[in-house]
């Protein structure tokens, strides 16, 4: 795919990442559909948070591309990031602790126009109705499960055309995984938002993706249809190292 | 020579070991291990008074000249002893009340209070150590010798201090440079590693506070024999600053190089402005002081933050600099 | 009872001074993480302004207006001109805190150079006398702790209730998810810079109004007790602040009384780590745990 036809998309061209100088991630390339989702899967340590985190400047950027709708967004300020569409849920860290719920959600619609803000938290917490019975709870006092769902939610405010998901279904309960993968992550593609999902829970994650990228040591070992990949033996023979 | 200009070298002389120890005491602290002891010179005045009660003989010998809590008449070396003594458990106290249980950005606020308390303390309570004014009239003990020129007395206690200094730095380098020296580092480089090893990061924090404490502890009491006379002024807790500032410039963890920043810093610079040609405002001429260490700090930790002479760096000594605090701080620069 | 309900009155005094600093210096080392022990310094040049603006005529009240902003100014321009080249250059905490101890060595050397060691006082009556029982407070009084009342009250609710505020609280927990958020990190921390100053400038000017002589020195001896009261209260936390002044400063003033005026400072450093040793964090830090740590 050519970085032009990829709309409102991000695409990474041989981007190269790491801490203090040293490279942890190497010359991944790989790009996301408009409307589309793809994942990244990989072992404990493969790098695949550190990706995510060299593009909102959390990793040191060492060398490549990342573009979104045909601008490089590789060298901007990070807080720049969401005004071009681009929302992310970091793995740890997701939420404001101290701030309550409703705050949180605010926050995330940070360069909303102010008069807009109350109704698109009133839209989120109708999409999440666990959350709108805590919207007065400080976001540290919260249970794993709904920590994340808050940080969606907040990263959703802004009502961003590309998503950076890191591993959103950690700490949920199968109901809240399923509710997550198989209905929210769909919808909001559906409606045309790109999505890169980093997930542990492969098969769930390949099910509703439309391309899967195996990455292992810092480097995409295998990247497929996501319809190719059907099972554990297919995945486990690329996490061996099967090109 | 002439008998003044004997003495003005044997002050400077006196004055440099003096600040050498003292400023080893921080190093192995702040140098060496990474402790913040923002409280540092509360334990030279420790060392100081102490020297000068077990010097001095009982108050009230003194005829209510002076008053302070106890006297007692030790021949030397014990006043010296006893100081290092009282300074290493007044770091053992207070090291125990901070180092275990606060986290260390408290800690060295904590420090900071109770140095301030300390002077406040020692000026209002005039039983400690006779308020403001001081203790004076503080036994050299090499003018305790007798038939022996006033000359001749001062470079015996030259003599000593050289001696002591000689003493501390090498037992300095025994330190530092022992498999002991390297778990000091390793707590300031990287806790968590030394941790893992089995090593109890606090307990060295604890252990170099007491060291550092009794060196600083001895440092006072020679400077008070010396001097013949130990005040609150002497002591108030901006001055602990220049010892952080001997450390810097000298280098971190490297025992000569502390040396050399001892000299220049708490000696030189106050020499410098002597012939500075700005008249000789005592005031003017403090404020000078306290100007150009401060610029020098600033200057050291911008180009040269290893100091004069660096601390030999070995290759498991690379700086890691990770964390949400030091993150934060990129964050807050903006970078 | 008389003794301590006066008592009382004066530790209200020194709470509302303690209180406007002790927010300002808390608020700024909540968002950037820079223990700014030159924080004193800023109070005490802010106070000189004030002082040459007062002594050629000004009333006190708009030369404490004049402080507030040249405080904001001097702290923004401090932050700019030295702490954020020196972060960027790569200095960890500690080495931040002794930056920050240069700096207030050299202002206040360099204003003790430039003023001379002597005492200096503002024109400025303190007004009648106002009696609320025991209580005595002059007009003098009453407007610090009005303008003490105000500002923090004022700082809270910015920070509680509007957009900037929650920007700051934000950034002051999470700094890499404000700017995922589209929060411009640099000018909320500038502004952090900057509200600080305008405290350290009303509360400097408030302090020195207070004890009605001051020098080049002042301000960063009194910066000891203001750290007292923001670590009592948990520091990070402007409201702990303020209850922090107002522990520290009744417990002086009522000490003072009954004890040993020249020992109240004493007592309140006493009181801070009897807490300490209970309450690691501070009194009043919600969720301290959650806050950042600096090692
Ligand atoms: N802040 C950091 N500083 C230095 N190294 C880091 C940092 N964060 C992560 N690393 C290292 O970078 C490598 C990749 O980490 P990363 O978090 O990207 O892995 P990951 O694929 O997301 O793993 P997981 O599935 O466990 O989340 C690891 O070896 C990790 O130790
Ligand atoms: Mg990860």
């Amino acid at each position: 795919m050519s970085v032009s036809d990829a709309g409102e998309a991000p695409v990474f061209d041989s981007v190269s990442a790491g801490y203090g100088g040293h490279e942890v991630v190497h010359d991944v390339s790989l790009a996301v559909g408009q409307g589309q989702i793809a994942c990244i899967v990989g072992p404990n340590g493969a790098g695949k948070s550190t990706l995510l985190r060299a593009i909102t400047g959390d990793a040191q950027f060492l060398g490549g591309r990342v573009w979104l709708g045909g601008e490089e967004i590789s060298r901007i300020p990070s807080n720049r990031l969401i005004k071009r569409g681009l929302a992310w849920v970091p793995q740890v860290d997701d939420v404001f602790t101290t701030l309550t719920v409703r705050e949180n959600l605010e926050l995330g619609g940070f360069l909303l126009p102010r008069k807009g803000v109350a109704a698109r938290v009133d839209e989120l917490l109708d999409t999440f109705p666990l959350l709108a019975g805590m919207t007065s709870r400080v976001a540290g006092r919260l249970s794993g499960g709904e920590r994340k769902l808050l940080a969606i939610a907040r990263a959703l405010m802004p009502a961003p055309s590309a998503l950076l998901l890191d591993e959103p279904t950690a700490g949920l309960s199968p109901e809240m995984t399923g509710l997550v993968l198989q209905n929210q992550i769909p919808r909001l593609s559906a409606s045309g938002v790109a999505i890169l999902l980093v997930e542990q829970r492969a098969l769930e994650a390949i099910a509703v993706s439309s391309r899967v990228h195996v990455m292992v040591s810092g480097v995409i070992r295998a990247s497929r249809e996501a319809h190719e990949v059907t099972d554990w033996d297919e995945l486990a023979r690329v996490f061996l190292g099967e090109q | 020579m002439s008998a003044a200009t004997q003495y003005y070298i044997a002050t400077i002389v006196v004055y440099i070991c003096v600040n050498v120890i003292g400023a080893w005491g921080l190093d192995l602290q702040f140098g060496v291990t990474g402790v913040l002891n923002f409280a540092f010179i509360l334990f030279q005045a420790a060392g100081a008074y102490t020297a000068a009660m077990l010097s001095l003989g009982p108050a009230s010998a003194s005829g209510g000249f002076q008053h302070y809590l106890v006297g007692f008449k030790l021949p030397f070396p014990l006043p010296l002893i006893g100081a290092m003594l009282v300074g290493g458990a007044l770091s053992a106290v207070i090291g125990l009340i901070t180092l275990r249980r606060l986290r260390s950005d408290y800690q060295a606020m904590v420090m900071l209070v109770i140095s301030v308390v300390a002077t406040v303390v020692a000026e209002s309570v005039v039983g400690l150590a006779n308020g403001s004014a001081g203790l004076s009239l503080i036994p050299n003990p090499a003018k305790s010798l007798t038939g022996l020129t006033l000359q001749t007395q001062n470079w015996l206690f030259v003599g000593l201090c050289v001696a002591l200094m000689l003493i501390v730095g090498v037992l300095m380098y025994g330190l530092v440079y022992s498999p002991y020296g390297r778990v000091l580092r390793g707590v300031r480089e990287n806790e968590a590693a030394v941790e893992a090893m089995g090593r109890s990061a606090t307990r060295a924090r604890l252990q170099v506070f007491i060291i550092g404490g009794a060196l600083a502890a001895l440092s006072g009491a020679l400077l008070a024999q010396f001097i013949g006379a130990w005040a609150p002024s002497e002591w108030l807790y901006p001055e602990t600053f220049v010892f952080f500032t001997a450390v810097i410039v000298g280098g971190r963890g490297s025992i000569s190089g502390v040396a050399i920043g001892a000299a220049l810093v708490a000696v030189g610079i106050q020499q410098a402005v002597q012939y500075m040609p700005i008249g000789s405002d005592p005031t003017l001429l403090a404020a000078l002081e306290w100007i150009i260490t401060g610029l020098l700090t600033l200057i050291f930790l911008w180009l040269r933050p290893q100091g004069l002479l660096p601390e030999r760096r070995r290759r498991y000594l690379r700086r890691v600099k990770t964390g949400f605090a030091a993150t934060k701080l990129q964050e807050s620069a903006g970078t | 009872m008389a003794v301590f309900i006066s008592a009382v009155g004066f530790g209200v005094v020194t709470a509302a001074i303690l209180a406007i600093s002790a927010v300002g210096f808390t608020l700024q080392f909540s968002v950037t993480n820079v223990f700014n022990l030159a924080f004193g310094s800023v109070m005490t040049l802010s106070g000189f302004v004030a002082y040459w603006l007062n002594h050629a005529g000004l009333n006190i009240w708009v030369a404490m207006a004049a402080a507030a902003v040249s405080g904001g100014l001097i702290s923004l321009a401090i932050n700019e001109a030295i702490y954020t080249p020196f972060i960027r250059h790569g200095l960890n905490l500690f080495g931040m805190v002794i930056v920050t101890i240069s700096v207030a060595v050299i202002f206040d050397h360099g204003l003790q150079a430039a003023v001379g060691p002597t005492f200096f006082s503002y024109t400025a009556p303190a007004g009648k006398a106002f009696r609320f029982a025991d209580f005595v407070l002059t007009r003098q009084e009453l407007i610090i702790v009005g303008i003490a009342v105000l500002l923090t009250i004022l700082v809270q609710v910015a920070l509680q209730y509007t957009r900037v505020g929650k920007a700051m609280r934000g950034l002051a927990i999470n700094a890499s998810l404000a700017r995922a958020c589209g929060v411009p990190t640099r000018g909320v921390i500038a502004l952090a810079w900057f509200v600080s100053g305008v405290l350290a400038g009303v509360g400097g000017v408030a302090l020195f109004l207070d004890i009605s002589t001051f020098t080049a020195t002042t301000g960063s001896e009194f910066l000891i007790v203001i750290i007292a009261a923001a670590v009592l209260g948990g520091i990070g936390s402007p409201r702990g602040a303020v209850l922090g002044a107002l522990v520290v400063g009744i417990v002086t003033e009522v000490g003072a009384a009954y004890w040993n005026a020249e020992l109240k400072d004493v007592l309140a450093f006493g009181v801070l780590i009897a807490v300490l040793l209970v309450r690691p964090q501070g009194l009043f830090s919600r969720l301290a745990t959650e806050r950042a740590i600096a090692r």
